[in-house]
């Protein structure tokens, strides 16, 4: 909390510049397609040390299937908060993503680097009428992904991001 | 592509230029005055003898061409090496000399009847700010590479090459996980041309052989200062400095390959004076396996003997190698980050090494030999300096304003902490790291491509997190373990810096 101490003192590892920064949620219904993720693995796990007790009596495929309830549950909490956590905000000049609970992180890529935009929605996104944004640079590190939008707000912020793109594109 | 082998057969009824307008969409001068004696086949040449020079002739779309006669010779040579490798020692052993000798012939003949099929089916022109390569036979393929995205051209000429008088001419695009185009062999002259003309199309140049009058463009490249007489092996411009064979030399031992070797053959001449045995196949295989040990510093030595670097105009020019000499062409605009690297046993010296990073050499070669990353293989603070000042202008490799991260990263880093450092330079940001190989990462501001603050669950219960700068070739930097406040603060800065940077150019 010493050295060069920003103009708005950060409030949370996640939330820095609260007030100049807008973030936006992402649509709740993603816990949903997670959660079904979660219990379609979960299912198989659970079907395999199932039959695996059933022949062979071992207990340790008892404790496997405890074991694995126990981790689904925990899973579940993550999930939501998980998802609670993720946002994004469109500043003037570039993009902020954040997202991770136990490891956390903040994406910040400009528009003029963007070099193209990705809308992807899988069948189970779709299912829940969700879409995910995601933007390349010319780096690969770069981490700037953005799930469980409103196919609208996708196609928005789409639109938005290769706008400004080419407004203010820049080689490299 | 497709009117490319039926072309020299059949003469066309037709004005010359017009088979060859479905690839050339841009022929700028449709009804040329020299049309009546133009050769029959304008897209090559009638003689395959004579793929340089007189090519590109009066026509308004320049006429593909081809590569150098010689070079499915080359590749033919080239493969009796791979064949060799492919079948070790073991076979050998096993059939026999004779037929080893056989199988040998066999295979690299047909290789060489494959290269010469590839090159009768290979040629390449420069279409407006494009460089079109046409290869294959059954699968025709035609790279378009725009010429604003070059980042760097190389012209490297392996020892076969040397001997020929040809060489070959590497282009470097964003995007392209590996070298991309590869045009293996044209003459010397013909190769120090058209780097010449392809970097003047890049930097956005009037490049007068495709739309102006073609004939002096093709002799010299008129928009570079130089007259680039057609065999500049030599770099032109500003030498700005050549590293002695000898430090070299001496840097290369100084590797714990080196050091560990002598140790590995005591122990191998021990197993086998106990065993008793000295079968060929065994000496033979111990020897390959020591040659693996030492490729690295003996490939070091081998790529960086006679290493030059040179400033010309707005670009720099490196020239390196001993068996296989290279001249890399990066304009200093395209540089995203430059590395200073301290190894272990290089600091009795005082010694530094260079690297500089260009977009377009991902990750995706494992086989760092053919990343043009040497900007300096070896050499003592001072030069270092200077060279540093050169491709960055106004950065003090020895003045950085760089600092450590708070004390209670020692929690995380016990040992590496103290030598963690990051700051903020005028021009670039600045990452110091590694405790016995000290590393010293440039990012200039203007070749950020993204920001990130990444913390970790350790780092929270510290109040610390790690700023990541992205850079469009290499691994970028990391500033580890800041203090989080100061974290916001960095990637803050960072980012309007960067906007600075852009804006301003």
């Amino acid at each position: 909390m010493n050295a060069a101490e920003p103009p708005q003192s950060p409030v949370s590892a996640l939330e820095p510049w609260p007030d100049t920064v807008h973030w936006q949620p992402i649509s709740t219904d993603l816990i949903w397609v997670e959660l079904l993720r979660l219990a379609m693995g979960l299912a198989v796990l659970l079907v395999g040390l199932a039959l695996g007790w059933a022949f062979s009596g071992h207990w340790l495929f008892g404790a496997g299937c405890a074991l694995v309830l126990l981790g689904g549950a925990w899973r579940v909490v993550t999930i939501v908060r998980a998802v609670r956590a993720w946002g994004y905000a469109e500043r003037a000049d570039d993009l902020l993503v954040r997202h991770g609970l136990l490891v956390r992180r903040l994406s910040i890529v400009p528009y003029s680097r963007m070099q193209f935009v990705d809308v992807s929605a899988g069948p189970l996104e779709r299912a829940f009428d969700l879409a995910t944004v995601q933007l390349h640079t010319a780096a690969a590190a770069t981490d700037a992904r953005v799930p469980g939008l409103r196919p609208a707000e996708a196609a928005r912020l789409r639109d938005r991001l290769t706008a400004l793109g080419e407004d203010r594109a820049e080689g490299l | 592509m497709t009117d490319g082998s039926p072309g020299p057969g059949a003469p066309h009824p037709t004005p010359p230029d017009v088979p060859a307008a479905p690839p050339v969409p841009d022929a700028p001068r449709t009804p040329h005055p020299a049309a009546p004696d133009f050769p029959a086949a304008p897209d090559f040449p009638a003689a395959p003898a004579a793929p340089a020079v007189g090519t590109a002739g009066p026509a308004g779309a320049e006429p593909r061409q081809r590569l150098h006669p010689l070079s499915p010779v080359l590749q033919g040579a080239k493969s009796l090496v791979v064949v060799i490798a492919g079948l070790s020692w073991s076979t050998l052993s096993r059939v026999g000399f004779g037929w080893f000798a056989v199988l040998v012939a066999v295979l690299a003949l047909g290789a060489t009847v494959l290269a010469v099929v590839s090159w009768y089916n290979t040629g390449y022109h420069i279409v407006g700010r494009e460089l079109r390569v046409h290869e294959g036979l059954l699968w025709r393929r035609t790279r378009a590479i725009p010429l604003e995205r070059l980042q760097a051209v190389e012209v490297v000429r392996p020892l076969l090459a040397q001997l020929t008088g040809l060489a070959e001419l590497r282009l470097e695009v964003v995007g392209g996980g590996k070298t991309e185009a590869p045009l293996a062999y044209l003459s010397v002259a013909d190769a120090a041309r058209l780097r010449h003309r392809l970097l003047a199309v890049a930097a956005g140049l009037p490049d007068g052989a495709t739309t102006g009058p073609a004939p002096q463009a093709m002799g010299v490249a008129p928009a570079d200062g130089d007259a680039a007489g057609p065999a500049d092996r030599e770099p032109t411009g500003r030498p700005l400095h050549a590293v002695t064979n000898t430090d070299l030399l001496v840097s290369q031992l100084l590797t714990p390959q080196a050091f560990l070797l002598p140790i590995g053959v005591a122990f191998v001449v021990a197993q086998f004076l106990s065993e008793g045995s000295w079968s060929f196949i065994a000496v033979a295989s111990t020897l390959t396996a020591m040659a693996g040990v030492l490729l690295q510093p003996v490939r070091r030595v081998l790529d960086d003997w006679n290493f030059r670097l040179a400033r010309e105009a707005d670009r720099l020019r490196i020239h390196n190698g001993l068996l296989e000499t290279r001249v890399q062409t990066v304009p200093l605009e395209r540089v995203q980050t430059v590395g200073v690297t301290w190894p272990l046993l290089w600091r009795m010296k005082g010694w530094l090494r260079l690297r500089l990073e260009v977009a377009g050499y991902s990750g995706g070669e494992a086989d760092d030999r053919n990343r043009p990353d040497r900007l300096l293989p070896v050499g003592d603070l001072t030069v270092g300096a200077a060279i540093v000042d050169e491709v960055l202008p106004g950065v003090a490799l020895t003045a950085l304003p760089l600092t450590p991260p708070p004390g209670r990263a020692r929690w995380l880093r016990p040992l590496t902490a103290r030598v963690l450092g990051a700051g903020l330079h005028e021009r670039v940001f600045a990452v110091r790291s590694g405790l016995l190989t000290r590393q010293l990462t440039l990012v200039p501001y203007a070749r950020m491509q993204s920001v990130r603050v990444v913390q970790g669950p350790a780092q929270r219960r510290l109040r610390l997190a790690t700023v990541h700068v992205d850079t469009a070739g290499g691994s970028g930097a990391a500033a580890h373990d800041r203090d989080l406040a100061q974290a916001w603060a960095l990637a803050a800065e960072l980012t309007a810096r960067a906007h600075a940077a852009r804006r301003a150019r």
